[in-house]
């Protein structure tokens, strides 16, 4: 009986395989993955001077993760139990993890000045890019779209610029202007090779900028660019077999893009605190 | 042929050509890591996460391939 019931699930699956491959595909659609990341304002507002004011969904985006930050840090600030329940025991190890596994692993000193900047971006970019994996219906005709506010090289460009400014601001305030651009040459070389080396050090100063907002941005677009790569793949294939198959593979794209949310919001805050704490300890 | 192939066979190979070298980075560095926490399991920790900032900067050579890429298809037409 067991074994003719195996056989039998074998015939239907095979049977329902040759369906899908045989049903005519859906309606054409023309796919457009681009499309996905463009931003047609939602609700238009007069620019002034050179800002524009429109609301588009990375404005949207960005305004539900802020809400969702506040909210869960009143909520938990305001009923601390010690013996944590599920959601509270859920954020301590998230700030547990930006202090001890961010801050005061990679920095020797200033650890309490720095850490609320630190903790701050850390959660920032963690819950911009995990609400980013939650389909809102912000598309064009007020379908479910992905998008995610770290999708935007703005937005990324705007987070590095924080740690670049906090950063030298670091810097200046421990030591003074002379000692820390002093400490960014060897005291101990010839003029000629100082300035070499003052001109290399300006340039990577500068090359860190691009590389905090563009790895979070390319990782992001690459990311969602994936998925909808994913979901597209039904509709570029016209067949239902193919469809099936896609559900599985988008499924675990999904789940990885969970963890490249994770570890992207982990690498920008971790390379901040890299970053402030060189500035910091940057006496020779 | 449309000078937009160009661009777009540009930005395949730039991808491509791209990605070699961080794979074989990312490779070396994580084996490297794998292999030191597998002789000194008591550091792991300080391991792993020296290696995450690794991979952050190892990775974001393969994404200015990336970018590139974008730039050639959506930007340069």
């Amino acid at each position: 009986m067991k074994k003719g019931l195996k056989w039998v699930w074998l015939v239907v699956v095979l049977i329902a395989l040759v369906g899908l491959f045989l049903l005519p595909g859906g309606a054409k659609e023309t796919v457009n993955v681009a499309g996905e990341f463009d931003l047609t304002p939602i609700l238009k507002l007069p620019s002034i001077g050179p800002v524009d004011l429109s609301i588009n969904k990375a404005v949207i985006y960005l305004w539900i993760a802020t809400a969702v930050i506040v909210i869960m840090a009143i909520v938990i600030a305001r009923n601390l139990k010690p013996v944590p329940g599920r959601f509270q025991a859920a954020v301590e190890g998230l700030y547990s993890l930006a202090r001890d596994g961010i801050a005061r692993s990679v920095m020797k000193s200033g650890v309490d000045t720095w850490f609320p900047y630190i903790g701050a971006v850390f959660f920032f970019v963690l819950i911009n890019n995990l609400i980013g994996l939650i389909p809102l219906p912000l598309g064009e005709h007020h379908q479910l779209s992905f998008y995610t506010a770290t999708a935007n090289l703005y937005v990324t460009i705007t987070l590095a610029l924080f740690t670049f400014v906090f950063t030298h601001y670091a810097g200046i305030n421990k030591y003074g202007v002379r000692k820390y651009v002093g400490s960014w040459m060897p005291s101990g070389a010839p003029p000629v090779l100082k300035q070499f080396i003052f001109v290399i050090h300006a340039v990577s100063e500068f090359f860190r900028l691009v590389s905090l907002s563009v790895r979070l941005f390319a990782n992001m677009v690459a990311g969602h660019a994936i998925l909808a790569v994913f979901f597209a793949m039904a509709l570029i294939f016209q067949s239902y077999l193919i469809a099936a198959a896609l559900q599985g593979a988008s499924v675990l794209i999904y789940l990885f893009e969970i963890f490249v949310a994770v570890i992207q919001a982990f690498i920008f805050a971790i390379l901040s605190a890299v970053y402030i704490g060189g500035a910091l300890d940057s006496e020779h | 042929m449309n000078p937009h192939a160009y661009a777009e066979l540009g930005a395949g190979l730039a991808m491509g050509l791209g990605a070699i070298g961080p794979g074989i980075g990312l490779g070396i560095l994580i084996g490297k890591a794998l292999e030191s926490i597998a002789r000194q399991p008591e550091v792991a920790g300080d391991i792993r996460t020296n290696m995450f900032i690794g991979i952050g900067v190892t990775e974001a050579v393969a994404l200015y391939a990336f970018v590139v890429a974008l730039i050639l298809v959506f930007v340069a037409k």
